[in-house]
Formats: structure tokens, C-alpha cells, sequence
């Protein structure tokens, strides 16, 4: 019983770190610009595809070290040119954020169908970045999981880095706590808002070619992690970072949890329900603001 | 330095400013009085790039900065003093200076600045470390003043400073614009809560209705009864 629950206290640990790398990005998008990437979800699954087309058909050199080296720049301008094409011109109108959420809501059907119409309908399923266990006394933990805690915890603290101690990061939490503060000191609020976006679609990338690796790449897998990433943020407070942080944890270790007392097929139950009974007591999250 | 011809500028269905022609020369104290709700602020937002739909000319040391984006005209020295502060409320005194530098132009000289702002604002300089949120409104302005001066900046629009503030912080704050413009600062002003400013001022504007109704010195304002009971309640 002991050692079950060790176990079960370590894969909501290795999940609840994935959730954390992706749900943070969607929160800061959310923070900086008001407006709510429903695509997110999609470009996690771009993440699987990427490290697929690049292992299997394409057998890069390098394995997965190659995939995490490509995977950065990819994303990054994926999400770049995301904001500057399709979202940037939408800013011109009053109701632009309602706007950006239909607009990417459509994106994210458009993304999946053309999945499918690509690599075909079924799943495909990543190799291991790495196989074999670890004892650790009497607790047998996956050297694969291991690896996944510790990248996911690294781009965190990148992340985290990244946004306390460069210019470009304070000038994005800036944005966030007030634009028109913002703009008065000269930030240019175009480009951050980019790179708000470039950013986050690197983390959700990252994400996606870590968890669909321990998983498998599910052309209509997308909506899970929407769900998934949508109730973190909302759990957390909308647009507090902490916050994601804290809830991503707590979401990883309940659906670990109900996931082994009650059947996997109680998990996503539970994690709205834990969802609307915040809302409910708490509207504005763990940690969000006002 | 600064000249501006026949500024119009327009806010959903309104038409706020009316044919506004402003000049300030370098290293002037300009001062804007007139009634709330004219314009005033407007204006200074105008000209920093903060407002949207604008008509006319602003011309700053030659160049045409006329619907020119925000941060490309701080980056050309030229920055808003907001009268609601604007500052980031998460954020410490110590990051909102460094904020304020954020433009290209002010980054080499932060240093500088940083030490021209603490000796300028000493109690600023005891709470680096708190957050702007937990600052009394007075203490607040005297950070939204410090941070605009961190942009380098060498016309400085300051709106309405005085606002809402005790008589203990007036007298600073004239006593800041002094030494800001002992500098070498260009400063055009909004504030009419400040009798001691009009003694810095080498011009004073009204705006009322949206348009210039008075344009000339000090002395105009302080030898005409009406101008003075009006505007400076003396």
C-alpha cells in the first residue's frame, strides 16, 4: 500500500511538472494580453508531430537531443509569426479579445483535421528518450520519468529566469500588471506581445515532445490538454503565474490520485469539479488577482 | 523644441482638442492651466503618443512626431508624467525606476540617472525594495515623477503632479520641477494646484473648450484679478 502510493505520489509529481511548463506559458499569454490562446492545446500536439517527423520518418542524428536543439528556435517562431500574422491584426478592434478566441479557436480544429489529413487519423507513438529504472530502496521510479521532471523543472527555472532578470522579461510583466504604464516608459507593446506568444508556444512545445514521448501522439489529443491547461489556469487565478504553478501541482497529483483509488475514467470529473467548486468559493483562483 | 500647429484629436464621437497651436522652447517651465475636463491631459498625451486618433502637426526639435508610436518618441526623449501615476503595482520601487529606463536611448546613462533620481528623491530611496501597490498617494507621485526621469528624457510632460496631494508634497514637487529644470529639463506642465510653480513658469497657456484662450507670461496671469481668482484660487 505504502509503495503504491509512493508511486502514484510520483507520477502526479512528473505530470503535475509537464502541466506546470505548459499551463505557465498559456497563463502568461493570458496575463500580458487578455486574450485566451484556445489553440494552445494544438501546438502541444505540434510538439509530438515534430519530434515524430524528426526521429522516425527522418531518423535525425542525435535522437531526441537534436529534437529538444530544433524544437527551441522552432517554436519560438511558430508562436512569433502566430501573433504577428494572425492575431497582431486583430488588435485594431475594440472586442479583439473575444475575436482572438474564436480566431484560435478555429485555428485549433483547423490544426487537428490537418493532422489527420497528414499523418492519418491514428496515434503514433514516440520512442523513449530513455529506457530502464532506478531502485531507490524499494520504490523502482523510470529513468524516462526522471528525465521528464528534470527537463520540465529546468525550463521552468529558465523561464523564471527569464522573466525576473532580463529587460524583455520585466518589460512582459509590465505589460501584464499595466499597459498603459507600459507604454508611457516606452515599451513596445507589439513586440511584446509576440514574444509573450513566442514564448509560450516553446513551452507547449517542449511540453508536448516530453509527455506525448511517455504517451503517444494523438491527432485529437488536443483537447485534453486545452481542457487540462484551461482548468489549471482558471484553478490557479487567471494570469498569475504562481498561481498555474501551485494549481498545475495540485491537478497532477489529483488526477494521479483519483486516477488509482477510482479509475482513470473519474479523472477528468474530478478535475472540473475541483474546478467549478473553486470557482464557486474563490471566483478569481488560488492566487489570482482582485 | 517643441512646436505644435493645429492639433485636433478626437476620442469616439468627441472632438477634444480644437485647433491647438502650443510652443515651448529648450529649457522652458511651460505651464497649462484650465478647467478640469478641457483637454489638458489630452493634450500632453498627444503629444507622447498616447492618443489615438490625432489631426495637425506636433513637431519636436525639427522632427515630425505626429502619430509617431509611444515607445519610438520616449526613445526620442520625450516623456509622460501621468497624473493616475501609472506605475507597475507588483512591482518594487527598484524595478519601477529600472522600468522607466527601458527605452534605448536611456539605458546608457541609467546609472547616472539612477543617482540624480535617488539624491533627488531620498525617501524613494529607503523603501527600493517595496512594492508600489502598498505606497501612499503621495509617495506614489514622487515615484511616477522618479521613474520619468529615469527615461532621460529632455521634455518632460507632467500631469497635474499636485492632484489630490497635501501641501507638504506640493512644496516638494515645485521644488523637484525646480531642480529638474536647474538641469537643463524642458518641462511643460498641467497643474493649477501649485501657486509656487507660477513663479518657475516663463509661459503660461489656459486651455478651456478644447482650444487655447490665453497664451502669455507670468506676470499677464498674476496682474490680470480675474485670471489669477480663476485658475490659482488667490
Amino acid at each position: 500500500m505504502f509503495l503504491e502510493i509512493i508511486e502514484v505520489f510520483t507520477s502526479g509529481l512528473i505530470n503535475g511538472s509537464v502541466y506546470a511548463l505548459m499551463a505557465v506559458g498559456l497563463t502568461l499569454v493570458y496575463g500580458v494580453t487578455k486574450a485566451f490562446n484556445f489553440a494552445y492545446g494544438s501546438f502541444y500536439n505540434l510538439g509530438g508531430y515534430f519530434a515524430w517527423v524528426l526521429l522516425i520518418p527522418l531518423g535525425v542524428i542525435g535522437g531526441y537531443f537534436s529534437v529538444f536543439f530544433m524544437a527551441i528556435p522552432f517554436f519560438f517562431i511558430v508562436g512569433y509569426l502566430l501573433e504577428k500574422v494572425l492575431i497582431s491584426p486583430l488588435r485594431k478592434y475594440d472586442d479583439w479579445e473575444m475575436k482572438v478566441m474564436m480566431l484560435t479557436l478555429g485555428l485549433s480544429l483547423f490544426m487537428d483535421f490537418g493532422y489527420q489529413a497528414i499523418f492519418g487519423p491514428r496515434i503514433k507513438s514516440l520512442p523513449g528518450i530513455i529506457e530502464g529504472t532506478v531502485q531507490v530502496g524499494e520504490v523502482v521510479l523510470f529513468q524516462q520519468d526522471i528525465v521528464i521532471f528534470i527537463l520540465s523543472l529546468s525550463g521552468m527555472l529558465c523561464f523564471w529566469w527569464i522573466l525576473n532578470n532580463t529587460r524583455t522579461g520585466m518589460a512582459v510583466q509590465a505589460v501584464a500588471q499595466n499597459p498603459a504604464g507600459a507604454q508611457i516608459v516606452g515599451i513596445p507593446k507589439d513586440f511584446i506581445f509576440a514574444a509573450t506568444f513566442a514564448i509560450s508556444t516553446m513551452m507547449v512545445g517542449f511540453g508536448g515532445i516530453l509527455l506525448c514521448q511517455k504517451n503517444f501522439v494523438d491527432p485529437m489529443g488536443s483537447t485534453d490538454i486545452m481542457i487540462k491547461a484551461w482548468v489549471i489556469t482558471a484553478f490557479g487565478g487567471m494570469g498569475s503565474i504562481r498561481g498555474s504553478l501551485y494549481a498545475a501541482f495540485i491537478l497532477g497529483m489529483l488526477e494521479a490520485f483519483v486516477g488509482w483509488y477510482f479509475g482513470m475514467i473519474h479523472v477528468q470529473i474530478a478535475t472540473l469539479t475541483l474546478l467549478l467548486v473553486t470557482l464557486a468559493i474563490r471566483p478569481r483562483g488560488l492566487m489570482g488577482r482582485e | 523644441m517643441l512646436k505644435i500647429n493645429k492639433l485636433n484629436t478626437y476620442y469616439r464621437e468627441s472632438h477634444i482638442l480644437k485647433d491647438v497651436s502650443v510652443s515651448v522652447d529648450r529649457g522652458q517651465v511651460v505651464i497649462m492651466l484650465g478647467p478640469n475636463g478641457h483637454g489638458k491631459s489630452t493634450l500632453l498625451k498627444s503629444i507622447c503618443g498616447l492618443v489615438e486618433k490625432i489631426d495637425g502637426q506636433i513637431l519636436y526639435d525639427g522632427q515630425d512626431i505626429t502619430g509617431l508610436a509611444s515607445d519610438k518618441i520616449v526613445n526620442l526623449g520625450v516623456t509622460y508624467i501621468a497624473e493616475n501615476r501609472e506605475l507597475f503595482p507588483y512591482m518594487t520601487v527598484m524595478e519601477n525606476l529600472k522600468l522607466g529606463a527601458y527605452s534605448k536611448n536611456a539605458r546608457g546613462n541609467e546609472k547616472e540617472n539612477m543617482a540624480w533620481v535617488a539624491s533627488l528623491f531620498p525617501k524613494l530611496m529607503q523603501r527600493q525594495n517595496q512594492l508600489a501597490s502598498t505606497m501612499s498617494g503621495g509617495e506614489a507621485k514622487m515615484l511616477a515623477i522618479a521613474r520619468g526621469l529615469m527615461s532621460d528624457a529632455d521634455l518632460l510632460c507632467i500631469d497635474e503632479p499636485g492632484l489630490g496631494l497635501q501641501p507638504s508634497y506640493r512644496v516638494e514637487i515645485s521644488q523637484i520641477i525646480k531642480e529638474i529644470s536647474r538641469q537643463g529639463k524642458t518641462v511643460f506642465i498641467v497643474e493649477q494646484n501649485i501657486p509656487q510653480l507660477i513663479e518657475m513658469a516663463d509661459k503660461i497657456y489656459i486651455m478651456e473648450e478644447g482650444g487655447i484662450s490665453f497664451e502669455g507670461g507670468k506676470y499677464d496671469v498674476l496682474n490680470n484679478e480675474q485670471l489669477k481668482e480663476i485658475f490659482l484660487g488667490l
